[in-house]
């Protein structure tokens, strides 16, 4: 039972901050229908200027974070500006190799700004935990969780009820004709890009204080876990994405404490594997009838 | 379409260039002509970028610190060493590339790889090339098999393995083993493969095996059971960031069940530079480790390396660095024992005779080559308290 | 007429090309003039090329993402490599390479019958995970794997050849594989594999078993993807499954978009231009990742945007051969006024 219940929590632990990542992975994609490969990137960049902010800098958390979120809002826009948005007109494919190279492009410029040396990310906070049937909850995971579910029902309700939120869905089914109601195309995708640049800063402070380490291949796992959650759930579903890194990170600690630590990878893409066979378009995603 | 013309254009000019870098050069004899003969070519391969660039880095920065000091000094024999450090980012392939780039340079002697892979691929690339290689860091026992012209400054896996189980049966006796290990690491694996050998043939058996992998990020369900199987030494043969982050996330995570106070963290040389990784120097107390270099040891040839590191890169020196540095001496030592003045006259066969009956000590201990390239040196326990390390036992 | 032998000739004209730069290259290797940098890249260029080119065949000519296809080089390379070892003191070279070779990509043929099942079911980006997924699980397989050495890698060891021997072995596997995609495109299986792409459902609804043609293509893409992992096995002493994950079948993926969905030469050109740059930017020491990457974005860019990319058409060869013939026929119209008129 003990055995269980922290296993339990400890993948609700894991699985929070990978919902946390797909939130912002799943939200670009929905809008820009792309896949912002560099998305993992910018949660190390996030997490580097987390670091320089207290150390360097001196500033207090909370100002560290918002630097953190400026920060990223401001490169994912200049990355939008610069490698995505001349490339609207060309097949997605070229997008996504474009991605992958600023994804490159970021890893290699942390490496000569930062060098290869991890650095650790400044205590941000004591987050007190509490114990369940003698099982100990560490107070970060309770407050990843509640953060991605605020963030999470913040972003549904901004998308579902304001102006631009209005914009975003209509830019996300129909680019053409959204332009022709007068709606700017290349603002709404920019705005999108800064929303879901500052959620990869939220997401970058919350994995510096559990994992504390920060190296610049650091996003690159995150990312590509991220995606796979993103998946899982639906991509482009909000609800889904948190589903899905929460289940991804419940599988992967279950698959370690109860069946076997060296085929957990294997275990957790196998799983991903028949639940897609199953339901083609991810647990939460829409399916879309196919029209000649 | 048209896409393609311009592609044909680009990718066969570059190959031509490629092609042609260095026409008129055979094979066999490599371009030793490149340079004059009071001068030397010392090349290395090893990541400089990419996920393992740490390694490479170290030793790069290693070797750079000896060159300096030799050259300083007159050199080796006279010639004046140029040393070309060249990125692999940890890939065998490029090492393999990086390599003939090397011998298009006119590299005299090497200083082989950082990683064991690389180091076998490089290893049979050169067989034929009569090249001298001494590798800082690649531990792999089989890394060296193919080349009689290859040898190493760092221990050999296997033995490491053997090392550790013996001290734990002749210091540590009767307390529970479990350990944790990388299970796609090939030195991890390793060690923990000679360890286990080693260990049954003592009797210790252990409480249980927890493994990792290299995308792993959360080592929770790891280290609840391994506090849950309540051995007092965990056997850690890893690398230190990984340790690092294995250490920080024991004793200050999410966790639920925590390590004794006494339970030591025993691990070998991949460890070495742990306190330059952890972010509390406390989250490294109770690690045990064997290695051959201990940074804050008060021989005079260490603490000169150390300063002089210090001052060029502002950091302390790991056992990476060290090995790099201990190279290239290692390097000094066995071509002026050979009698070699002139850097066309090098022969790797040569050079490898002479290595066996060399001894030197080092920064990294006192070292004598087999003919397969091995070294036994001595290694001491350390072990850390409150960001201080010492003897284990003292 | 005249555009339509230009087209017929295009694919023919890379497969030429490619025979001629190898018989330079082979020429300048076995005189020994060949720099050792570029003697040791020979091999490994060659086995990206069968893999661009055969991922192609997913990508451009089905039009399915797949990020899964350094899965099937490693299944190939290890199934292959193990067979080649076992028959090392057995069988002459001649014999053994090509037959392990074929070993290593009938066993990549099963798995990519595996993975192209669901393929069948998923499409777009939850495809593109799925083999993902199906790649990573290999790699997890391959290194618990006693027989395969596990984490270790397994030691090629008599199997291992220098570029010298296995030449041969790779200038066959590139032109077969050039070959066959040609031969594919050009055929009725090629343009039923095509409409399949362009709409699936018109396609099922005149007759086209879109099931057949789908693992066709994925089976035929993973048995070159094995037998070229057998190859580039053999050129190295320790081979890691590790080494063949997603990045690894992102990479080729990059190749296969930069060089043009489905053309054959683009994919060809591409993988020598991807894999030699690194080697070209060693100049630059710690900044050249950071260069290639810069590089990337930029060609991506120049062939992407619209406005840049008519700025580069301008340089064109096809662009200038097209004003030029233009011009001489402008001039030959002028020179003798048309008869066609007067002979009806």
């Amino acid at each position: 039972m003990t055995i269980f219940l922290r296993t339990l929590i400890s993948g609700l632990n894991l699985g929070s901050i990978y919902a946390l990542i797909a939130l912002g992975y799943s939200m670009v994609y929905g809008i820009a229908k792309m896949l912002n490969f560099a998305h993992g990137d910018i949660i190390m960049i996030g997490a580097y200027t987390g670091i320089v902010a207290v150390m360097t800098m001196n500033f207090p958390p909370l100002i560290a974070i918002l630097t953190s979120i400026l920060v990223c809002s401001l490169l994912g826009m200049l990355i939008e500006t610069l490698a995505y948005k001349p490339l609207r007109q060309a097949p997605s494919l070229s997008v996504l190799i474009t991605a992958i190279g600023v994804s490159y492009l970021l890893q290699n410029l942390a490496l000569l700004i930062f060098g290869s040396e991890q650095k650790a990310y400044p205590t941000l906070g004591a987050f007190p935990g509490f114990t369940v049937l003698g099982v100990k909850v560490d107070g970060m995971t309770v407050l990843t969780l509640t953060v991605t579910a605020v963030i999470m029902i913040g972003l549904t309700l901004f998308i579902n009820l304001s102006r631009m939120g209005k914009a975003m869905r209509a830019v996300s089914e129909d680019r053409g004709a959204a332009e022709l109601m007068g709606i700017s195309v290349n603002r709404t995708i920019l705005i999108t890009f800064a929303i879901g640049s500052a959620l990869a800063a939220v997401a970058s402070t919350f994995y510096g204080m559990t994992y504390v380490y920060i190296k610049p291949t650091t996003g690159s796992m995150p990312g590509i876990k991220a995606f796979t959650a993103a998946v899982f759930g639906g991509i482009g579903s909000l609800p889904g994405a948190m589903l899905g890194g929460i289940l991804l990170g419940l599988i992967e600690q279950f698959a370690k404490a109860y069946i076997s630590t060296l085929w957990s990878d294997a275990i957790v893409f196998g799983v991903l594997v028949l639940v897609l066979i199953v339901r083609p378009s991810g647990l939460l995603g829409k399916k879309r009838a196919e029209k000649v | 379409m048209k896409k393609t013309a311009i592609l044909i254009l680009a990718a066969s000019l570059i190959f031509s260039l490629c092609a042609c870098g260095s026409s008129g050069s055979s094979t066999e004899n490599n371009a030793k002509t490149t340079h004059g003969d009071k001068e030397l070519y010392i090349g290395g391969i090893g990541p400089t970028t990419g996920a393992y660039a740490n390694y490479g880095l170290s030793v790069q920065h290693g070797a750079e610190v000896a060159v300096k000091e030799i050259n300083e000094t007159g050199g080796i024999g006279g010639m004046t060493i140029t040393f070309s450090m060249q990125d692999s980012q940890g890939d065998p392939e490029a090492a393999v590339s990086a390599y003939g780039k090397l011998l298009d340079w006119g590299m005299d002697v090497s200083i082989g790889t950082v990683l064991s892979g690389e180091m076998a691929s490089v290893v049979n690339a050169s067989a034929n090339d009569d090249m001298f290689m001494i590798t800082a860091s690649a531990s792999a026992d089989a890394c060296l098999e193919a080349s009689k012209n290859a040898f190493r400054i760092c221990f050999y896996d296997s033995y490491q393995g053997i090392a550790a189980a013996d001290y734990v049966n002749q210091n540590l006796p009767g307390k529970a083993v479990s350990v944790f290990y990388q299970s796609d690491n090939d030195y991890s694996v390793g060690l923990y493969e000679s360890f286990e050998a080693r260990c049954k043939e003592l009797g210790i058996t252990f409480k249980t095996v927890q493994t990792f992998l290299k995308s792993d990020t959360d080592y929770t369900a790891q280290i609840n059971a391994l506090a849950d199987s309540g051995a007092e030494i965990i056997f850690i043969p890893i690398y230190a960031e990984e340790a690092s982050t294995f250490l920080t996330q024991a004793k200050n995570g999410t966790a639920d069940a925590i390590f004794g106070e006494n339970t030591y963290f025993f691990g070998a040389d991949g460890l070495d530079g742990i306190m330059g990784k952890v972010s509390d120097p406390k989250d490294a107390n109770n690690v045990l480790m064997l290695t051959p270099f201990a940074e804050n040891s008060t021989d005079e040839k260490v603490k000169n390396f150390v300063s002089k590191y210090q001052a060029a890169y502002g950091s302390t020196p790991d056992q990476f660095a060290a090995d790099g540095y201990d190279a290239i001496y290692v390097l000094k030592e066995v071509i002026e024992k050979a009698g070699y003045t002139a850097s066309s006259q090098i022969s790797g066969a040569k050079l490898s005779s002479t290595i066996t009956t060399l001894s030197y000590k080092g920064v990294t201990g006192e070292m004598k080559w087999k003919e397969n390239g091995n070294t036994d040196k001595g290694c001491t326990a350390i072990i850390y308290k409150d960001g201080a390390g010492s003897v284990f036992g003292e | 007429m005249r555009r339509k032998s230009i087209k017929i000739s295009k694919d023919l004209l890379t497969l030429a090309l490619v025979a001629g730069l190898y018989t330079v290259l082979a020429f300048l290797l076995y005189r020994g003039s060949l720099s050792r940098q570029a003697s040791n890249m020979l091999i490994p260029v060659s086995v990206y090329v069968v893999m661009a080119v055969s991922l192609n065949l997913v990508v451009g000519l089905l039009g399915e993402l797949s990020l899964g296809h350094a899965g099937f080089m490693s299944v190939g390379l290890f199934s292959g490599c193990l067979v080649s070892i076992a028959l090392a003191e057995r069988l002459p070279d001649p014999v053994r390479i090509p037959l392990s070779m074929i070993v290593g990509g009938l066993v990549a043929a099963v798995f990519g019958f595996v993975v192209g099942l669901p393929a069948l079911r998923l499409r777009g980006d939850y495809l593109a995970i799925v083999t993902l997924a199906c790649c990573e699980i290999i790699k997890s397989m391959i290194t618990n794997l006693k027989l395969t050495g596990g984490a270790r890698g397994l030691n090629i060891g008599p199997a291992y050849r220098d570029a010298r021997a296995l030449l041969p072995y790779a200038v066959v596997l590139v032109l077969l594989t050039i070959l066959v995609m040609m031969n594919l495109k050009k055929s009725k299986q090629g343009r039923a594999i095509m409409a399949i792409r362009d709409n699936r459902i018109a396609a099922e609804s005149v007759g086209i078993n879109v099931t057949y043609y789908k693992l066709a293509v994925f089976i035929l893409a993973a048995f070159f993807a094995g037998a070229a992992g057998t190859l580039y096995g053999h050129c190295f002493a320790n081979v890691k499954a590790t080494s063949f994950d997603y990045n690894l079948s992102i990479e080729i993926l990059v190749i296969v978009v930069l060089g043009g969905m489905g053309s054959i030469g683009g994919s060809v050109f591409a993988a020598i231009l991807l894999r030699v740059l690194p080697e070209m930017l060693r100049g630059f020491q710690n900044a050249r990742m950071l260069i290639y990457a810069v590089v990337l974005i930029l060609v991506m860019l120049a062939t992407g945007n619209p406005t840049l990319k008519a700025f580069f058409d301008r340089f064109r060869p096809a662009r200038l051969k097209k004003k030029l013939s233009e011009a001489i026929l402008a001039r030959k119209a002028k020179a003798d006024p048309p008869q066609e008129g007067g002979a009806a």
